[in-house]
């Protein structure tokens, strides 16, 4: 029985496959793997190759059987291999992503930052709250003369109010000045768009005044607005003013109203802010009121309409026939308040440490 | 002006705390800036707006407080006992210049100088003002009470017996209380002695050698009604600045004259001081009552509310206006301490205050138009944007600089007639120079080196001919030192002109604008001159850019190599071409690169217009990708490589045509003086 043949190819069947278990889980590469494979089902000197060759050599009736049995095992092997070589693979690719680990907690190679001034954000925002209200921007120049920034604006040569607003002068003839505020470009304004019944824009831009310490600076930035029509009320002004406002600062803080004096509207009314610092409880920056002095406003004195007629020459902004109001506020002071800036003149001296902390 | 509740309370019932009366009369457009506690007293602090003079003193307070809590108002006694001869007897008074005084009243005082008692000096000193005897502390006393200042002479000094106000003469002299010894001038008001002695600079301060002493027995005491503007430029040309002028520039009472005087006399008596001889000696007239047309309809359409026609009444009366008529249309008569009231407005306000702005409810107008931020608005957003993107940061700086410093960016400049200092004597000419360096010096003396900066604004550039200066929009750029990107991955170069160069026309195409040319002549003085460009658009020069000239940066005394730029907004805004879509190439594009060894003079622009003539218009695209000069060529020549990029929208490309385009490229080259190095 022993020679019997049948039964010697399924001892060395047996014998191939036991084989072929211990070495597939020890090939560790792709080399190894194909060393298994020329070594068992390689067409030229596989093993099993070999003993599906030696099928002839068995009885008729027990080839198919044999046939069968060989045909699996060379299945296994080679589903073997496969398995084993998927494995290898993904052993390198893990090995690859391990070699490509990066510490995710170094820094990461910064891209160009710069970034707005504050004043351009502050400014900015003002815009686009007064553009959705429907507000035209309109820009002036800075360099005026005594007609649009004083007297059009009801504040004749030697008013006290001029006490309030030293002015530069440029040198030579024509009494040119630096406007003092913006003021200026509502006059101007209304000198060259003339265009009644309805004016509605904002005017933001720099304003110069002689002062120079430690609360001022030679130049800072308001913003002027100005709404004329007929049955402008100062009714509208508040309701402007405090969508105005609680746009700007968010709707938890309340607005007051308080009479006051400007040459160029009256009635004239300031308008101040709940704090934003202390919620109205008294601080330092409110000075221990609760209030903050935001903006002053009014309705336009007929007498502004009345030395535009004169400069147009003729009765284009009626006082009889058409109101307005007027506001204005400084874009610095929204901007000191919004960001707890201390001190106005950091604003205008372009060092990096004040501007690299508004990276917008 | 501070007022202390307990002297308030004199002259009106108010029925809340200091706190709550500061409060109220703050809305009524008296702020409150101060609150004191003084003892058993509260003093208030007020914030008298320049138009109120009427406010400026104890009473106008009482008046608004009253007119506030619907309160009466009592006057303070001004009944006087007389004796002795008329005070016409010893005293005269005239009046030389109307347009100067209009009214001036006089009394005549015996009085014995002393110091005032107690409760009036603490009054004094409770507001600020120093007590110095009973008959000065009176005048202060009473000017605080009614806003009225007067001013008591030793009548006995005088060098005559009579008073007249009249203009100064030029070179007259006058020694005022300060000590000070005064050259006059034309602008400034006296009451003269009547043998034409200066004795007081009018409605300002009064003069030292008539100055009530501790003997002073017989008393002229003045009070009269100064015109504002001749006081103010009177003050104005000595730099004065006193309680009286503070009152007169603004439009004192021309009434409260006679009853300041009256006041004080009353006082005299009652305290003890003396007696007041009978009479009040004046010139002049006090200037009618103005009256003004008041429509109560007009207030109720200016605030959108009605407003009852007997609160109209209430405010007016109560604020000392008359009021006659009815109906739609009421005399009224302004107080002669309302100088600011002179038009039917001023009226409305007056009731607008009252009434309250509270009470006026808050609506919105309805919009006829959408708003409309301007394109150059747009534009300036945009640009700053890009520049914030690439890594800068902007700067507003002052507008003023120092003229010496910008003597190299223009010829002519704006100055200005009356600058803070030397800093800052003229106009801007330029927004970069000098400016953005200034920036650059400060920031490196902190110790900062990768410094980029932008700023967009207005440069000042005289017009001749033209009525002002043209304010030219501008944006200017500065990049220095080693790239801001110091990293543990690697370290660049410092800025240089190249990277200056990339940032501007990158900025340009970003902002849809062709690329501008750059021309090696032409650029500003302060500018390196071998890199530095100016910047054309078409014809027109937009700009200039370049590396800060060396001698210029050793005068700043900087660290680093600074590159900056300048542009005009206005034609890159009108330079912006409308978008259109190209079809992506269907073909694909074939590459060469090129190297060549140009002979000096031999732009790189020239270079490339060269090659692009020569190969056609398959030629799509040329890169500059190396650069090389040094012991490999000759001196003065340089070795470029270039990366072309040949493709036909309509069909692909066949090697022979690109190699026919290089042949011709190579041919031009070499006509040109340049020589090619390879072909890959």
């Amino acid at each position: 029985m022993a020679d019997d043949p049948t039964r010697q190819l399924e001892e060395r069947a047996r014998a191939a496959r036991a084989e072929f278990d211990a070495a597939v889980s020890a090939a560790t590469d792709a080399a190894a793997l194909q060393a298994l494979r020329d070594r068992f089902v390689g067409r030229k000197a596989g093993l099993v190759t070999a003993l599906m060759k030696d099928l002839g050599q068995l009885p008729a009736e027990a080839r198919k059987a044999a046939g069968a049995s060989l045909n699996a095992l060379k299945q296994a092997i080679e589903g073997a291999l496969e398995v084993r070589q998927a494995a290898l693979a993904a052993g390198e690719r893990e090995a690859r992503l391990q070699a490509g680990r990066v510490d995710v907690t170094l820094p990461g190679r910064p891209i160009p930052r710069g970034g707005r001034h504050p004043l351009t954000t502050v400014r900015e925002d003002l815009e686009d709250i007064f553009v959705a209200m429907g507000y035209e921007v309109y820009d002036g120049p800075e360099v005026e003369d005594d007609y649009h920034c004083f007297e059009a604006l009801n504040m004749p040569a030697d008013h006290p109010a001029r006490d309030m607003q030293d002015t530069f002068y440029l040198d030579g003839p024509g009494g040119l000045l630096l406007r003092t505020h913006t003021s200026a470009t509502q006059i101007r304004y209304m000198v060259e768009n003339e265009r009644p019944p309805e004016v509605r824009i904002i005017c933001p831009g720099k304003v110069y005044r002689r002062d120079d310490d430690i609360t001022h600076s030679p130049m800072f930035q308001q913003i002027e607005g100005l709404v004329v029509g007929k049955g402008i009320t100062l009714g509208d002004l508040k309701g402007t003013i405090e969508v105005f406002l609680h746009r700007l600062f968010g709707p938890q803080y309340p607005v007051r109203f308080r009479h006051s004096y400007f040459p160029y509207t009256e009635p004239s009314v300031e308008a101040d802010l709940g704090c934003i610092n202390c919620g109205g409880s008294g601080c330092r920056i409110c000075k221990q009121t609760g209030w903050l002095e935001i903006l002053g406003s009014g309705m336009v004195n007929p007498a502004v309409f009345e030395a535009v007629n004169r400069r147009l020459g003729r009765n284009a902004y009626d006082p009889e026939q058409v109101t307005g109001f007027a506001f204005g506020l400084g874009i610095d002071r929204v901007a000191m308040l919004r960001y707890g800036i201390d001190h106005i003149r950091l604003l205008y001296q372009s060092d990096l440490r004040f501007l690299e902390q508004f990276p917008r | 002006m501070k007022a202390p509740i307990s002297w308030l309370r004199e002259y009106v019932d108010v029925p809340v705390e200091a706190e709550q009366l500061g409060q109220d009369l703050t809305k009524v457009g008296l702020e409150l800036g101060g609150l004191e506690r003084v003892g058993d007293d509260v003093v208030l602090d007020f914030e008298v707006t320049t138009n109120r003079v009427d406010c400026m003193n104890v009473l106008g307070l009482a008046r608004e407080t009253a007119v506030r809590y619907g309160k009466p108002l009592r006057r303070p006694a001004a009944d006087v006992v007389e004796s002795g001869a008329p005070a016409s007897e010893v005293l005269s008074v005239a009046i030389d210049a109307a347009d100067l005084c209009p009214y001036f009243a006089a009394r005549v005082l015996e009085v014995k100088i002393g110091p005032s008692p107690d409760w009036l000096r603490a009054r004094l000193e409770a507001v600020g003002v120093r007590a110095i005897n009973n008959l000065v502390d009176l005048t202060n006393y009473v000017m605080l009470e009614t806003g009225q200042p007067s001013h008591a002479f030793d009548l006995e000094r005088l060098p005559a017996p009579g008073l007249r106000a009249r203009w100064a003469k030029p070179g007259e002299k006058l020694r005022t209380l300060d000590g000070v010894e005064r050259e006059l001038s034309a602008k400034n008001g006296l009451v003269a002695a009547s043998d034409g002695t200066p004795l007081a600079l009018a409605g300002v301060m009064g003069g030292g050698d008539s100055e009530v002493h501790d003997g002073t027995r017989l008393i002229a005491l003045e009070a009269a009604y100064w015109n504002p503007l001749a006081t103010r430029r009177s003050a104005r040309s000595h730099s004065l600045h006193t309680e009286a002028s503070h009152r007169f520039e603004r439009g004192a009472d021309p009434a409260a004259t006679r009853f300041a005087l009256d006041r004080i006399a009353h006082l005299v008596v009652k305290l003890g001081i003396g007696s007041v001889r009978p009479g009040i000696v004046t010139a002049g007239a006090i200037p009618a009552a103005r009256h003004v047309v008041y429509h109560p309809q007009r207030t109720n359409r200016l605030l959108g509310v009605r407003v009852p026609e007997g609160e109209h009444r209430r405010v007016l009366v109560g604020l000392g206006f008359g009021v006659e008529g009815g109906g739609g249309s009421w005399g009224v008569s302004v107080p002669t301490w309302r100088g600011d009231v002179a038009s039917e407005i001023d009226v409305v306000e007056e009731v607008a205050r009252h009434f309250g702005v509270d009470n006026v409810p808050a609506t919105t107008p309805p919009a006829s138009r959408p708003g409309r931020l301007r394109d150059d608005a747009r534009f300036a957003r945009r640009v700053r944007e890009l520049l914030a993107g690439a890594g800068l940061h902007e700067v507003i700086s002052l507008s003023m600089v120092s003229d010496a410093a910008q003597r190299g960016v223009a010829d002519a400049r704006v100055r200005l007639a009356n600058p803070l200092s030397e800093e800052g004597d003229a106009l801007r000419a330029s927004v970069a120079f000098p400016g953005l360096v200034q920036a650059l010096q400060l920031n490196q003396r902190q110790g900062r080196r990768d410094v980029r900066l932008f700023e967009v604004g207005a440069a000042f550039l005289p017009m001749p001919g033209a009525e002002r200066p043209r304010e030219v929009r501008r944006v200017a750029l500065l990049i220095s030192g080693p790239d801001p990107q110091a990293h543990w991955s690697g370290r660049r170069e410092g800025a240089d002109f190249a990277e200056l160069k990339g940032l501007v026309d990158g900025l340009v195409e970003s902002l849809g604008a062709p690329a501008p040319t750059w021309e090696a002549e032409g650029a500003p003085g302060f500018l390196h001159p071998g890199q530095s460009a100016r910047l054309r658009l078409g014809d027109a020069a937009i700009g200039w850019a370049g590396a800060l000239h060396p001698d210029v940066a050793a005068g700043f005394d900087l660290r680093d190599a600074a590159c900056l730029a300048e542009l005009d907004l206005a034609p890159l805004l009108a330079a912006r071409a409308a978008v259109r879509f190209a079809p992506l190439p269907k073909f694909p594009a074939v590459s060469r690169d090129l190297s060549v060894v140009c002979p000096p003079g031999l732009s790189a622009a020239g270079l490339e217009s060269i090659i692009r003539g020569a190969a056609g218009p398959t030629l799509r695209h040329v890169a500059f990708v190396d650069r090389y000069a040094g012991p490999q060529v000759k001196a003065g020549h340089v070795s470029l490589t270039l990366s072309l990029r040949f493709s036909d929208p309509d069909r692909t490309l066949v090697g022979d045509e690109v190699q026919r385009a290089l042949e011709a490229a190579v041919q031009a080259l070499a006509a040109a003086g340049a020589e090619v190095r390879g072909v890959a």
